[in-house]
């Protein structure tokens, strides 16, 4: 017990040593490419310092600059962080509507053999749609604004929720639901009993699946009427040529993402601890 | 109160690729409520599917069960099942997997909780109550499982080798358990064993199964079990039980 402990410790130790290693690398390589000005105009290889300015300036009341003595609020009226939040708010809400759909859908899909097989090819065909398909469709519908984009997320989100439910479904015990039956369980009682739990931990996988799936999503769906978005912050100011902050906007987008999965994952290790192990 | 089991004509067959496997073959047997009842064979005589068929998980090709004047028709509370595997929910801790019949049946917190205490004690589990099901040995699995049966209350136990994956003492110390519930409660018990002695020592009638497909060739009721006066030792060291031994041993093993 203790042998392993210590192993994992200088384990962790060892790879967060190498990542930050590689980090130092990677940002000395990044800096000395964009201070040897290899590419014309310089503007478009911003140095990790503009870039980290940008970062700064977009989270803070600054002067607009340019001679004019006027002091704006982050960029686009809001601060950065602002932006991350709308969007992480619509991939929220896009992610609870969508499992709300996805896992009852799943859990009656994978229990009544003949709604699997009648749903089942829908489900397929929406999965496989690139969701940036039916974006122009969702803005006819429900116009340009916040629900067409929440409805693009629910669409792109509950399919993998589904099918994760789904297989977690089928993949319950046939013994561990007559056991229940056994003990005097209703339809209702093994379904929420045993089948849910038993296929929490596939949902949670689906879940993590959802989330990867929402975040390309979401910065595509930004791309029109996208602000107040990080998405659509990054892509605005890629058109606008302030590249240092459309860098910062990538950057914030993919360690958010990471963040977010870690948490998915911790949430994975305290809600089904026996994942693996039963 | 407890239930009586009837079968009648029961004949089943697996279908496999290349044709339908014969499991069972005229199974005709009744068992009065509150015997004890052991079922011995060789492996793969089909005792499990005799037992999962009784229990209502497997419908049988041919024939009929009644179990308390019912036709079984699909699973039931009445009938508790001790599984071959242990089959516990990982998602439950030990305590609330045993409280789960009371559960279902809509039995107050506190009260199934005390339950499910009372049957951990009594198979020994009393420590590992707040344990995950993983988290325990195998032979503590088995226990636990036999507790979840024991606190759902059923009319009939049916129990597939259960005791097969623990230890002598432990075995012995859960033979004697079963034996005093059984004498308390006078529920009907049909336990599978591979172990002759095991069958002779906890029957009040003992069954041998044919080899596939499983047809019972032996049925003799035994004395021993059913007397709380004389302690396990000593009914092992009966000449009776020496012979009933051997008799089973022959049956098996033709
Ligand atoms: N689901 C199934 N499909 C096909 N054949 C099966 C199935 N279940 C059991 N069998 C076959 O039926 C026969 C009886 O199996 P069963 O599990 O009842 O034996 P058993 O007497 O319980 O054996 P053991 O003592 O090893 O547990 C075996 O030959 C087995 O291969
Ligand atoms: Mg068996």
């Amino acid at each position: 017990m203790s042998t392993t402990h210590v192993q994992t410790t200088t384990h962790g130790v060892r790879r967060w040593a190498g990542l930050a290693v590689s980090l130092g690398v990677l940002v000395a390589v990044w800096w000395l490419v964009a201070a040897a000005d290899l590419v014309e105009p310089g503007y478009l290889t911003p140095t990790p310092k503009e870039v980290w300015d940008a970062f700064v300036r977009a989270n803070t009341y600054h002067p607009i600059g340019g001679g004019v003595d006027r002091v704006v609020r982050g960029e686009e009226h809001y601060f950065l962080w602002e932006h991350l939040l709308v969007s992480l708010r619509r991939i929220g809400l896009g992610l609870l509507l969508g499992a709300a759909v996805g896992v009852p859908l799943g859990l009656v899909m994978g229990t009544v053999r003949w709604v699997g097989d009648l749903v089942g090819p829908y489900v397929d065909f929406l999965r496989s749609l690139p969701p940036l398909a039916y974006i122009g469709f969702l803005v006819a519908w429900f116009g340009i604004y916040d629900t067409s984009k929440v409805w693009l997320l629910v669409l792109a989100a509950f399919p993998p929720i589904t099918l994760a439910t789904i297989n977690g479904v089928r993949g319950v015990r046939e013994d561990q639901l007559n056991a229940a039956r056994s003990l005097g369980a209703s339809g209702l009682q093994l379904t929420t009993q045993v089948v849910l739990p038993a296929a929490l931990p596939d949902i949670l996988s689906g879940l993590r699946v959802a989330v990867g799936f929402a975040w390309t999503t979401v910065v595509a769906a930004e791309l029109v009427n996208g602000l107040p978005g990080i998405g659509g912050l990054a892509y605005l100011s890629g058109t606008q040529n302030k590249i240092a902050l459309s860098v910062a906007c990538i950057l914030v987008i993919g360690l958010t993402a990471i963040a977010l999965d870690a948490v998915i994952r911790t949430i994975e290790r305290l809600v089904v601890p026996w994942r693996g192990k039963a | 109160m407890s239930k009586g089991i009837n079968v009648a004509g029961l004949a089943h067959q697996f279908r496999a690729r290349g044709g339908a496997v014969p499991a069972l073959d005229r199974i005709d047997l009744e068992i009065e409520p509150g015997e004890l009842v052991t079922l011995a064979g060789p492996s793969g005589c089909g005792k499990t599917t005799l037992l999962r068929m009784i229990a209502g998980f497997v419908a049988p090709s041919q024939g009929s069960i009644v179990v308390g004047g019912t036709p079984v028709r699909g699973p039931g509370p009445d009938r508790g099942v001790v599984f071959q595997q242990p089959t516990l929910y990982p998602w439950l801790d030990v305590r609330r997997n045993v409280a789960l019949g009371p559960r279902l049946r809509g039995i107050g917190k506190a009260e199934r909780l005390g339950i499910a205490d009372r049957y951990l004690a009594l198979v020994g589990l009393a420590d590992a109550a707040d344990r995950r099901p993983y988290e325990l040995s195998g032979g503590m699995q088995q226990r636990a499982q036999i507790a979840r049966v024991l606190a759902g209350d059923p009319e009939v136990v049916l129990m597939d080798e259960p005791y097969g994956a623990l230890d002598a003492l432990t075995r012995e110390r859960l033979q004697n358990e079963l034996l005093t519930l059984w004498r308390e409660t006078g529920k009907t018990i049909l336990f599978i064993t591979h172990s002759v002695d095991e069958a002779v020592f906890l029957g009040s009638r003992v069954l041998v199964m044919s080899p596939r497909p499983g047809r019972i060739v032996l049925d003799e009721q035994v004395p021993f079990s059913s007397d709380a006066s004389l302690a396990p030792d000593e009914v092992r060291a009966l000449p009776a039980f020496a012979e009933t031994t051997a008799r089973v041993r022959v049956a098996i093993a033709h």
